[in-house]
């Protein structure tokens, strides 16, 4: 059964027209959200202090997208009174949208501390793990928009699967951060930056792998936050 | 382009509005015109009938100075109630007249004079004086009925302008009436031997009676026969009678059995009641079934209509909470259906009161003086009576027919007007 | 079936046939099928056991199971002419008044069975009431209209029990503040709204066990089908009810189940909760977010 077919077949012509426009809304949004994260780390790795400040300024547009695409799942709820399938795909997105939002004020985070990291000499020394940690959580973030715009349940956990090694390599990168200020103290302050950038990108990580539970839920029905990814794998298997 | 072809459209059905409202009023105007037509034609036969029966609701009476000598009248001294029965009274009437108008003396002359009053006086003389026997032995003024060829003179029907011979009032009984009239001698009063005699061969003596009577039975009987077997079979075929051939069948001949034409029931009744049951002739009894044969389908028929068009949401309603079958019929859809029943049933029965034909067939037109006491004595009914009426050559006659017709319609408005309001009193509840 | 609608088109049947083919029915065609979700519940007011409903040589249901449970309202559903009506008609047989009409299968009520040859329609109906699409009180009085029901079946002894029965109904059906000083005008008076809480009232008179309702607001505007369901909710506490609908808001609103017919099956029952929000069938899912050919 291919889900995807269905969504113009509703007997209102303009119903199935809102709730495309509806994803396609997400789907820009979430290119929008993609594409300020890569910035923010080109300007963190690359010490684009400018790139930096465009990035931070782009986040408006976000928040502008997320309050749009709010108003049309109310406008969908108050006068369609979606059910069932329709029903979890705005719910969905109205939660998927507000992680959206979130990922790019996280990457806007990101964005303003590579601006007071640009003119840091030494910025070579720590920049490669932050970076590894940024080209994970970007592709796991690309992943769940992809997982999205083709309702793939398969896909969806194969990211939210990902999520722990990230969470590990934080960990790791945050010993490390650690282990340079023990050694230089000096260089403290640029240290905490950099964590909170990792942090960020970690948090990144986890809005992702909730894009990914709101996938399944608009496609199972199953609502799987907070669980583990066996009792998930488990759940889609059964439903 | 969208708009240039709403335009164009608009264009086309303003072009065709006047066309079109100018072909309803001419609709219109033919409606008007046929309810017209239709109504001058009836207004037309109304005011000819009341016109013609008008004068019949009127008797006029002569005063003749009657001596009542015994011995004109044949009485002895004394004489019983007997012998004052069947005194010569005819006898006394003719002397008196030949006193006051002394001047007729050939036999033509006497024979016209003893015509203006009725033979009927005679009899109303007697009964005058079994009341008051006291009166014989004198002579008093008392009013006579006039014969009617007289009642038509003094009715203005009949004038000196026709010939003489074209008119039974001779000028010599014209002369000796303008006399009576000039010396206040006449009168016109309230005709109740119409409503109180039966029928006579002499036209001021007829009454309808008679038929009333006959046609009160006839009814009674029809209606006692028609109504419960038209409603129930009615009710069972509708309600719970299979649909199958059998059915369909009784449908179709009871459709049927509403076309044939009345007398064929008549003949029928002869064969049947009269002949192999040997129900007696001319009585109500036998009319009655006869017209309820010819009844029953159109009772069946429009109680089935009256049943079929109750909404079966109330049918449901009442198998909802529990109603048997018969409890639905009973108590939701009959009442429902009740107006509709009774209206079809008076018009029944209104077609049966005017119904002639399979009547004359089993003998209910026979001429018949005395008032039927029951259903089975002889009678006749109100069309039969002016069928028999408008053979009779009478100038009195031709107004009793019409007077009769009035009686007939008078019934026939007055059993519509309690359809009407049966339906009216239903449908409140 | 299939050929011969083809071989022989009947008047009715020529918007079928230029229907474009839906996937359903490769669905209708195979004989076996099985009901998705919960049909059958534990203690059970109602059951319902491969029933098969004809009128003349066409089947109407197919089937079907079902259990209605106690003190449950329980929703049906499905595009019309999917048999729904009919299903529910087989409560309380009122299918039987329709000469061509023949029922298959086991129903029983409270274990009776209520097709057994014993069974009196009168005292099912009785036990079984019903609602129907149209208000449709007796064009007699309010209070006849609520009493008629007592009356016939003699529950009450007196004058002063029925005018209790009455009112006790009356109220239940959240009618009688309306209507307590005109219990002797026509009841076919009375709003669209009011004359289906009489019928409501006139249900429960005979103090069944099991209400069936054949869609009762289709007719009525937005606040008055608002009391009923109001209504109906409130009833749930001392009744089961079926409940018909073409409003699938009104099913999701009123019901603690729902099932969903198609075509003479019943295709899937479940928590009203689960069927609105994540039904387990295509045909369901189709129909519910409007999705239809």
């Amino acid at each position: 059964m291919d889900r995807t077919t269905h969504v113009d077949q509703h007997t209102s012509q303009r119903y199935s027209a809102e709730l495309e426009g509806l994803r396609s809304s997400v789907l820009s949004m979430g290119g929008l959200v993609e594409e300020l994260c890569r910035q923010a780390l080109e300007a963190l790795v690359r010490g684009d202090a400018e790139l930096a400040r465009k990035t931070v300024k782009a986040d408006s547009q976000v928040n502008e997208m997320e309050l749009n695409i709010s108003a049309q799942c109310i406008d969908i709820l108050a006068r369609r009174q979606p059910a069932a399938r329709d029903l979890r795909m705005v719910v969905g997105i109205i939660r998927m949208v507000a992680n959206l939002e979130r990922i790019g004020d996280e990457a806007a985070k990101v964005a303003s501390m590579a601006r007071k990291l640009a003119d840091d000499r030494d910025r070579q020394t720590y920049l490669s793990e932050p970076k590894h940690l940024g080209d994970g959580v970007s592709a796991m973030l690309r992943g769940a928009l992809d997982a999205f715009a083709r309702l793939d349940v398969e896909a969806a956990i194969d990211i939210i699967a990902r999520d722990p090694e990230i969470d590990r390599e934080f960990k790791t990168l945050t010993r490390l951060l650690m282990t340079h200020m023990m050694e230089q103290p000096q260089r403290v302050k640029n240290m905490l930056r950099v964590n909170s950038c990792a942090r960020a990108l970690e948090r990144i990580g986890d809005h992702a792998v909730n894009l990914c539970e709101e996938v399944i839920y608009l496609v199972d029905g199953n609502d799987v936050r907070h669980l583990g990814v066996e009792e998930i794998k488990l759940r889609h298997r059964g439903g | 382009m969208s708009k240039q072809t709403s335009n164009k459209a608009t264009a086309a059905i303003r072009a065709s509005l006047k066309k079109r409202y100018a072909r309803e009023r001419r609709f219109q105007w033919y409606g008007r015109l046929a309810v017209l037509t239709g109504f001058v034609f009836l207004f037309i036969l109304l005011a000819d009938i009341v016109g013609k029966g008008w004068p019949a609701f009127t008797q006029h009476y002569i005063e003749v100075s009657v001596n009542l000598d015994p011995e004109v009248l044949g009485l002895p001294p004394n004489a019983t109630r007997e012998q004052m029965f069947t005194a010569d009274y005819l006898g006394a009437i003719k002397s008196s007249l030949r006193a006051m108008f002394p001047e007729a003396t050939g036999r033509k002359d006497k024979q016209q004079l003893y015509r203006l009053v009725s033979i009927g006086a005679e009899y109303d003389l007697r009964d005058r004086v079994l009341k008051e026997p006291q009166l014989i032995g004198h002579t008093s003024d008392i009013w006579l009925r006039a014969h009617a060829e007289a009642g038509s003179y003094l009715k203005g029907q009949v004038t000196a302008e026709t010939a003489e011979a074209d008119r039974r009032v001779k000028d010599q009984q014209m002369g000796w009436l303008d006399r009576l009239r000039a010396d206040g001698r006449t009168e016109s009063r309230f005709n109740t031997t119409f409503f109180t005699q039966g029928d006579s061969r002499e036209p001021e003596m007829a009454g309808i009676r008679v038929a009333l009577y006959g046609s009160f039975f006839t009814l009674l009987v029809t209606f006692a026969i028609a109504f419960p077997i038209g409603v129930a079979a009615a009710v069972y075929l509708e309600e719970f009678a299979p649909r199958n051939r059998l059915t369909d069948l009784i449908e179709i001949n009871i459709n049927n059995l509403a076309a044939v034409p009345s007398i064929v029931f008549g003949l029928l009744g002869l064969a049947v009641f009269i002949n192999f049951f040997e129900l007696p002739r001319s009585a109500p009894v036998v009319g009655g079934i006869v017209l309820s044969l010819m009844t029953l389908p159109t009772i069946i028929i429009t109680s089935r209509a009256a049943i079929q068009a109750v909404s079966p949401s109330i049918r449901q309603a009442a198998l909802g909470v529990g109603a048997s079958k018969l409890q639905t019929v009973v108590h939701h859809v009959l009442p429902v259906a009740m107006p509709g029943i009774l209206t079809g049933s008076i018009i029944g029965m209104a077609q049966a009161l005017g119904e002639s034909a399979p009547l004359l067939m089993i003998g209910m037109v026979a001429f018949i003086m005395d008032v039927p006491a029951g259903v089975t004595d002889p009678a006749t009914v109100l069309p039969v009576q002016i069928y028999l009426w408008a053979d009779s050559p009478e100038r009195g006659f031709t107004e009793k027919t019409s007077a009769a017709i009035m009686v007939l319609m008078g019934f026939l408005i007055l059993m519509n007007a309690l359809a009407v309001y049966l339906r009216k009193r239903f449908e409140m509840k | 079936m299939e050929r011969v609608e083809q071989q022989e088109p009947v008047a009715g049947s020529k918007g079928d046939a230029i229907r474009p083919p839906l996937d359903i029915q490769a669905h209708s065609e195979q004989k076996d099928y099985e009901t998705i979700g919960t049909p059958f519940v534990t203690d059970p007011k109602m059951t319902a056991r491969n029933v098969n409903v004809y009128y003349g040589d066409k089947q109407a249901i197919t089937t079907i199971s079902l259990d209605i449970g106690r003190n449950e309202v329980i929703a049906m559903i499905g595009p019309s002419g999917c048999g729904k009506s009919t299903f529910l008609r087989t409560l309380n047989r009122m299918n039987d008044i329709i000469p061509i009409c023949r029922v298959e299968g086991e129903f029983c009520l409270d274990g009776d069975d209520i097709y057994a040859d014993d069974q009196d329609t009168v005292l099912l109906r009785a036990r079984v009431g019903m609602v129907f699409q149209k208000p449709n009180p007796f064009p007699k009085s309010i209070y006849e209209n609520v009493a008629y029901g007592p009356k016939i079946h003699g529950l009450a002894h007196s004058k002063a029990e029925l005018d209790e029965i009455v009112e006790d109904s009356l109220r239940r059906a959240s009618l009688f503040n309306e209507v307590k000083d005109q219990l002797d005008k026509p009841g076919t008076g009375l709003s669209g709204g009011q004359q289906q809480r009489l019928c409501i009232a006139r249900a429960i008179a005979v103090s069944p066990e099991v209400i069936l309702m054949d869609e009762p607001c289709s007719a009525l505007d937005p606040i008055a089908t608002a009391r009923i369901e109001e209504l109906i909710d409130e009833l749930k506490e001392n009744y089961t009810i079926a409940i018909v609908t073409h409003s699938m808001q009104q099913a999701a609103r009123v019901s603690q189940r729902t099932a969903y017919f198609h075509m003479g099956k019943l295709i899937e029952v479940g928590d009203t909760k689960q069927i609105f929000t994540m039904p387990k069938h295509e045909l369901t899912e189709n129909y519910i977010t409007g999705r239809f050919g």
